[in-house]
């Protein structure tokens, strides 16, 4: 449905060219998507190791602040291509989770304390897991939109 | 200051029955200063619980049963319940202190004594009805609709016993309020029931026969009009009751005592028709007149409560010294407490515990004289250590195969005995040389740490100065006691000849101070570029005592001076900060901050975050306790990454966010020191002696400790002053012999199979002598499967320690308010699953009991509630020395902290006369009450941390001169000459 609402704009390009556009948003948006479950799982795997005592705190909490902007970006990034390219659904879909990482930012939490880092383990980790829980439904999404805007393309 | 922590609830308000006493907790503010008018409520439950304790299924004659019914209670429940109990008996111990007030008052009163402290619990209670519970909920007041609705069950009760004894109890009380003199109860009342428990149960009459006199002990004075005999029946008071209540709430001086006297008898037989001993609406009204008395209004009731009788620390901390005898080979309590020292079997059963399960741990704790830590060299066999779970060599291992193996404790692995190290076993399986190898007869030992130990070679002790000389510091006279105390300590610094020491000035600039050895002088260099920090010397900033000891003397004398016109208001702490870490950086050390006036410049500098009095009692209210700006946690990291211990010096007369300061010294292993409105004159002589203290007490260097525990248990949560490395290592750059640590356990298992579990603190660290050491101590507990043993192990010390960590942690995300009643919370949850324990058993009734060893617990929590960390909101303690109470309740030991919420008093006058080497054993610690000071007196309090001499109204004018070297006249304020000391 949101390709569908996309599609139809008065005075768009060509048909076919529309198409080659949405195959375009697709495929970006699915390497984003792909991005940005790469940086939560390195986040993730930062955290078991810290906990099972392979790495020290400090080099855990350097690596995971390190990308923790990167990914924040990123997920913004998706959020506006969505906007953009008009796929209403997808948007809505991604944009909860651009404001909650707004929020962290904004109560200065988004950042590891390496300090504190071993309370508040349990917690960083039940967060990124609802992250990756959320991102692999968009990853299927645009997967899936991504295969249906190739074969309508096609057609 | 708010007279105790029952004022923060009204009074009248039906909180829960079983708590009643919090009304009495909370006595009129007149009542007095805080820690003494909060102790007076304590006192008043003790004495009536006597009485009305009833025997449930007595029938005997009136006389026995009232003989009986004063000691059932007490009596009964600790001999039977607690095996351990030693001593005397615990009626006199906890309740002793009441000679129980007249008849009809001492029907509410009993169970106040320990829930008058513990209000918060009141809402659960009143809600959780089972049938256990019905002595709770038969205190609550008779506005609730419950109790009101109760009262059917009376009917089969009114012709039983339960009454019977009301009855019976009131009319004796004449003859016996005559006959004892003061004290005939406790006196006499013990031995009966030193008797086994059961005797307690049934045959009343024997006791019965010999106690009742004693008992009651006091002719009621309340007791003016002899009681109505319908009272005690269930049909006539109840009407009458309900519309008499709201008089009772709040006018208490409307209600003429012997109304009350009917009332009391049935209240509380609808809720708890078994035992019912009469509570209700009238315990309110009761405490409220009690607490009128306490205040000692003229022409009120006698309290009937002998303050002095209840329990009260006097001697301070109980090391729990039975374990040594239950457990020889384990490591002296000084070293490691159990909150209780058992292992509860399952998972139930830790849930039945509401106290927190976990240990105190105090690793370079004092030794007194003969007791020195042996030291172990393994030489060429290295350190024995267990192959899988590293636990080390200790009393506990157990030998086999001749000798040839010996059999880890922790995790029951079979370890190979190192061929240097094999001796033949005697017949028992005992090693032949055991009781010459401290390892393996000693709890406590040190091993000599071979180089595998060593992730560098150890690091000489290092000292590093960092002091503020803007113009606050130079007025307030910092730099002159800090100069000279230095200077006199520079002979007794930790690691002579390889000490290092260095000072880094700085105001709105840094200065650097060049010790080079061959200078005569020290050379000042002055870097003004705060934002890029650099050391304008690669070496000399840090420099070798001895060789360079000359320089920095010189520099100690002038220092003073060379700041004296400074006017300079800026104060760069966090490139200052940032400049000693590299000049630390690669040796590691102490870090000593002076710090004046809120840091002004640069990286790290704060706000006046004010102590904003609407943020009290809101969600926002804790973020005024937690650091603002994460550059110092940032820090913090680095210099325990760089085995770099902070200690913070904080002499500002003004907010210098101790909060954000402190976490500097929180997650290094120092130490927070806060000297509000410093000036040398007053606060010069406690800066000194801590000052010398800090710099020359034992500590140990690049330490990290662990504690393993046999299998089943696990340490989850640790509390104190380090930085966890990994999930169970703390990071200790330094750790000295004024820091303990507290941790809590969790059961792993559902269900212990083993009978003993096992605990190792280890503690690698580097001495002051250059010498890497392991300090190995190791304990053992009983796993067992009964709550009551639980309860008669517990260590109050241990517990109060945990606790007040748990709560100043709170504190740091949650509201005072909320803090304190989860104090009160677990308090009142813990007194209650222990009375329920008993109270099937032993049908006790609505007696409130408690455990021996848990006696102090109820004081210590409501002295914790009213600590300067927790009490109060805006304006009882400011922010600066709420938040460094609350670092210092982090590091203190269990005696110390002990005496830092419970402080000392003395009375002085009286031993002035005295030899001086006579002193010690003339002062005699008094509680904490208003009764303890007269006005014609001179007392002393100590917490630790302040002496406090209170000068009464009416001292002697010649003493006041004699004392103070002032007229009384002239004398402008007391407060300034308080003589003060670590």
């Amino acid at each position: 449905p949101a390709a569908a609402a996309a599609r139809p704009r008065p005075g768009g390009a060509a048909p076919a060219a529309r198409a080659a556009e949405m195959v375009f948003v697709w495929l970006a948006a699915f390497f984003l998507v792909v991005t940005l479950i790469v940086l939560v799982i390195f986040q993730l795997m930062c955290l078991a190791d810290l906990e099972f005592d392979y790495i020290n705190p400090f080099d855990s909490s350097s690596r995971i602040n390190k990308v923790v902007m990167p990914e924040f970006i990123v997920q913004a990034l998706l959020s506006a291509l969505f906007l953009l390219s008009g796929h209403w659904a997808m948007f809505l879909l991604s944009a909860p989770m651009v404001y909650y990482n707004y929020t962290l930012y904004e109560r200065r939490q988004h950042l590891v304390d390496v300090t504190e880092i071993f309370n508040h383990l349990s917690r960083e980790k039940k967060r990124r897991l609802f992250k990756i829980a959320a991102l692999i439904v968009l990853l299927f999404l645009s997967l899936f939109w991504m295969i249906w805007s190739v074969l309508e393309e096609h057609e | 200051m708010r007279p105790s922590a029952g004022n923060e609830r009204p009074p009248g308000r039906p909180v829960s029955g079983f708590v009643p006493g919090f009304a009495a907790g909370a006595p009129p503010p007149a009542a007095g200063a805080s820690p003494f008018g909060a102790a007076a409520p304590l006192a008043r439950p003790g004495g009536p619980a006597g009485p009305f304790a009833p025997p449930t299924q007595q029938q005997g004659p009136p006389v026995a049963q009232a003989a009986a019914s004063p000691r059932g209670p007490f009596g009964a429940a600790p001999p039977a319940a607690m095996g351990g109990y030693r001593g005397p008996p615990p009626p006199q111990g906890s309740f002793g202190a009441g000679p129980p007030p007249p008849g009809p008052f001492s029907a509410a009163p009993p169970p106040q004594g320990p829930f008058g402290m513990a209000p918060p619990a009141q809402g659960p209670f009143g809600a959780a009805p089972p049938p256990s519970q019905g002595p709770f909920g038969a205190t609550t007041p008779p506005s609730q609709g419950p109790i009101g609705a109760a009262p059917p069950p009376q009917g089969p009760f009114s012709a039983t016993p339960t009454q019977g004894p009301f009855g019976a109890t009131r009319p004796p009380q004449g003859p016996f309020g005559a006959v004892p003199s003061s004290q005939g109860p406790f006196g006499t009342a013990p031995p009966p029931f030193r008797p086994p428990p059961s005797a307690l149960l049934q045959p009343q009459s024997p006791t019965g026969n010999t106690m009742p006199s004693p008992t009651y002990v006091r002719p009621p004075p309340v007791q003016s009009q002899p009681q109505p005999v319908q009272g005690y029946y269930p049909g006539g008071p109840n009407p009458q009751f309900p519309p008499s209540r709201p008089s009772f709430q709040q006018p208490m001086q409307n209600m003429p005592p012997p109304s009350m006297g009917p009332p009391s008898s049935y209240s509380n037989q609808p809720a708890y028709p078994t035992t019912g001993p009469p509570m209700g609406t009238l315990q309110t009204l009761v405490e409220d007149f009690q607490s009128l008395s306490v205040s000692s209004a003229p022409g009120s009731l006698d309290p009937g409560v002998d303050v002095n009788g209840l329990p009260r620390p006097l001697y301070g901390d109980e090391e729990p010294a039975k374990v040594l005898e239950a457990f020889p080979l384990n490591c002296h309590p000084r070293y490691f407490r159990l909150t209780t020292h058992t292992i509860p079997a399952s998972q139930s059963l830790v849930s039945r515990w509401h106290l927190p399960l976990g240990a105190v741990v105090h690793p370079l704790a004092e030794a007194p004289d003969g007791e020195e830590v042996p030291v172990v060299n393994f030489g060429s066999a290295g350190v024995i250590r267990c192959r899988r779970c590293r636990t080390y060599i200790n009393p506990y291992a157990t030998f086999a195969d001749a000798g040839r193996k010996w059999r880890c404790n922790l995790c029951t692995l079979l370890n190979d005995v190192p061929g240097e190290y094999f001796c033949a076993l005697d017949a028992s399986g005992r090693r032949f040389d055991a009781d010459q190898r401290p390892e393996l007869s000693k709890g406590t030992v040190e091993f000599v740490a071979p180089t595998e130990y060593m992730v560098r070679p150890p690091m000489p002790p290092s000292y590093f100065f960092l002091i503020d000389v803007s113009v606050s510091a130079v007025r307030s006279g910092l730099l002159e006691v800090v100069a000279k105390t230095i200077k006199s300590c520079l002979d007794d610094l930790l690691g002579f000849p390889r000490t290092q020491i260095g000072f880094l000035t700085f105001d709105s600039t840094l200065h650097f101070h060049n010790f080079k050895s061959s200078l005569s002088q020290p050379q000042m260099m002055v870097v003004a570029d705060l934002d890029d920090v650099f050391l304008p010397l690669p070496d000399d900033l840090l420099v070798n005592l001895v060789d360079s000891r000359h320089v920095v003397e010189s520099f100690l004398d002038n220092l003073p001076n060379m700041f004296q016109d400074n006017v300079n208001v800026e104060s760069a702490l966090g490139p200052a900060l940032k400049a000693a870490f590299m000049v630390m950086g690669q040796i590691g050390g102490k870090l000593l901050v002076f710090q004046s006036t809120l840091p002004s410049l640069g990286i790290g500098r704060l706000r006046l975050r004010g102590d904003d009095v609407r943020a009290y009692g809101t969600d926002k209210e804790h973020i005024l306790r937690i650091p603002e700006d994460p550059f110092y946690k940032q820090m913090a990291a680095e210099f325990t990454k760089n085995q770099i211990a902070v200690d913070i010096f904080s002499l500002s007369d003004k907010y210098c966010d101790i909060a954000s300061l402190g976490s500097l010294a929180k997650y290094t292993g120092g130490q927070v020191y806060h000297y509000p409105s410093f000036q040398a004159t007053t606060h010069g002589e406690k800066l000194k002696h801590e000052l010398s203290r800090d710099l020359t007490r034992e500590t140990a260097w690049e330490s990290v400790m662990r504690i393993r525990c046999g299998k089943g248990v696990r340490f989850t949560t640790y509390h104190g002053h380090f930085m966890l490395r990994s999930t169970d290592l703390l990071a200790l750059p330094a750790v000295d012999s004024d820091k303990a640590f507290a941790m809590q356990l969790s059961l792993e298992e559902t269900l212990m199979t083993t009978q003993t579990v096992y605990f190792q603190v280890a503690l690698l660290y580097t001495s002051s002598s250059g010498e890497r050491r392991i300090r190995v101590h190791t304990a053992a507990a009983p796993v067992v499967t009964d709550l009551g043993e639980m309860y008669r192990q517990a260590d109050t010390g241990a517990i109060v320690s945990v606790l007040a960590r748990i709560a100043v942690e709170n504190s740091l995300s949650d509201k005072l308010d909320s803090v304190r009643q989860q104090l009160q919370l677990k308090l009142v949850k813990s007194l209650k699953e222990y009375r329920n324990l008993y109270v099937v058993q032993h049908r006790i009734g609505g007696r409130l009991i408690y455990p021996e060893s848990l006696r102090y617990l109820p004081l210590y929590i409501l002295a914790l509630c009213k600590s300067l960390a927790l009490r109060g909101g805006y304006a009882d303690v400011s922010l600066d020395e709420r938040c460094a109470a609350g670092f210092s309740i982090m590091i203190l030991p269990a005696r110390r902290l002990l005496n830092f919420i419970y402080p000392s008093l003395y009375r002085l006058d009286e031993v002035l006369t005295v030899e001086p080497d006579m002193i010690d054993g003339a002062l005699k610690r008094l509680p904490l009450t208003l009764q303890c000071l007269d006005t014609a007196g001179l007392y002393l309090l100590d917490d630790g941390f302040t002496f406090l001499v209170w000068l009464g109204r009416m001292l002697q004018p010649e003493l006041m001169n004699d004392i103070l070297g002032v007229s009384l006249s002239n004398f402008p304020d007391l407060s300034k000459d308080s003589v003060e000391r670590m």
